[in-house]
């Protein structure tokens, strides 16, 4: 069957419920999910933040110093140094007056990859060419 | 026939996505589709025996068992799961115990999937 | 693609909805999602409405609130849980839960 695409849609701020931050972790799965599969299938999400989802997302996050709970930038950061593709929507950026540049890199854990912010046409896209979708 | 994968995230009590989520896998059992049902978040609070099913709150254990019996495979999340004070031996029996990946799995030969988020 | 939408709240779905694009759109009323298919708002009947072409709600979450088939707007298509399968099986590949 080869490679599933799939689009996670997360459209929940982090840190009230759990459902957000649970997309970024079921998105991380990626990576162990081989061993389940046969030979040659593999699963690709993309990690879309949209609307409300795009909160809670900026970097300087001190849940765990506050809350002793693993922070979403952390997650995020993990998130990148496994190669997934994060996308967070600019317009819902503009919306709420978040600055781009607010947005978490993994430079310090040695990662490449980097969260694009791009128009929701490009999540849309992401949506189209996935097998499914997933909201969350 | 077709393969459906469920991913439910609600709890049990509280929230009626997690008695959709199940009235919907019987539905397609019951049509000779083979389902798959991923347990994660507060969902996870479902999966302990010996429930007592009052009135006033839906029930989990004894549609899942109804459901297993039907060939639905059915896996709680193993972190949500102990995170919650619920340890494998006071499970309900049948009912597989996995982490993430194993609902990415089922995705992966699935025909159709519902993702049904959490609060 | 073809996207059948799960909408399960009365408020809260319009914002995801209004950007969604789809070759074919469906939405599935469920939970307290039929309250967009049997009540009108001061009058005036739920904009999702108007959103897609392919309506659906769910008849046991409208008998379990109450109200009947009488009390569904025409553009919608009352559907038991059997009927649901039927629908994303055979005319939808996408499913999304709002």
């Amino acid at each position: 069957m080869g490679d599933v695409k799939l689009a996670y849609i997360v459209q929940k701020p982090q840190y009230k419920g759990e459902t957000s931050r649970l997309a970024i972790t079921h998105a991380i799965a990626y990576q162990t999910v081989e061993i389940l599969l046969e030979d040659g299938d593999t699963v690709t999400p993309t990690l879309c933040f949209v609307g409300e989802g795009v909160l809670g997302l900026q970097k300087g996050q001190k849940a765990m110093d506050l809350y002793g709970i693993t922070s979403t930038e952390s997650h995020i950061k993990n998130s990148l140094l496994v190669d997934l593709d994060v996308l967070v929507c600019k317009e819902d950026l503009a919306k709420y007056g978040i600055p781009e540049d607010a947005m978490p890199d993994a430079d310090d854990m040695g990662a490449d990859k980097k969260i694009k912010v791009a128009p929701f046409s490009e999540i849309q896209k992401a949506m189209e060419d996935a097998k499914h979708v997933l909201f969350f | 026939m077709g393969t459906l994968t469920i991913g439910c995230f609600p709890g049990l009590v509280g929230n009626m996505s997690y008695d959709f989520a199940l009235k919907l896998a019987e539905a397609a059992v019951n049509k000779g589709h083979k389902v798959n049902i991923w347990l994660s978040g507060n969902a996870t609070g479902s999966v302990k025996a010996h429930q007592k099913h009052l009135k006033d709150y839906s029930t989990g254990e004894k549609y899942l068992k109804a459901l297993l019996e039907k060939g639905v495979e059915i896996c709680t999340c193993e972190a949500c799961t102990v995170a919650r004070g619920i340890q494998k031996t006071e499970g309900i029996e049948k009912l597989q115990w996995n982490a993430m990946h194993w609902y990415l799995a089922k995705i992966h030969g699935s025909d159709r999937v519902l993702q049904i988020g959490g609060e | 693609m073809k996207l059948a939408v799960f909408v399960s709240d009365f408020k809260l779905a319009s914002d995801t909805l209004d950007r969604l694009k789809a070759d074919k759109l469906g939405i599935i009323f469920v939970a307290n999602g039929v309250y967009h298919a049997t009540t009108k708002e001061n009058g005036k009947a739920s904009a999702l409405l108007d959103k897609a072409p392919n309506l659906y709600a769910l008849s046991e979450d409208i008998q379990t609130r109450g109200m009947n088939d009488a009390d569904v707007d025409k553009r919608v298509k009352v559907v038991n849980y059997g009927d649901v399968v039927d629908i994303i099986f055979n005319e939808y590949d996408k499913l999304a839960w709002l």
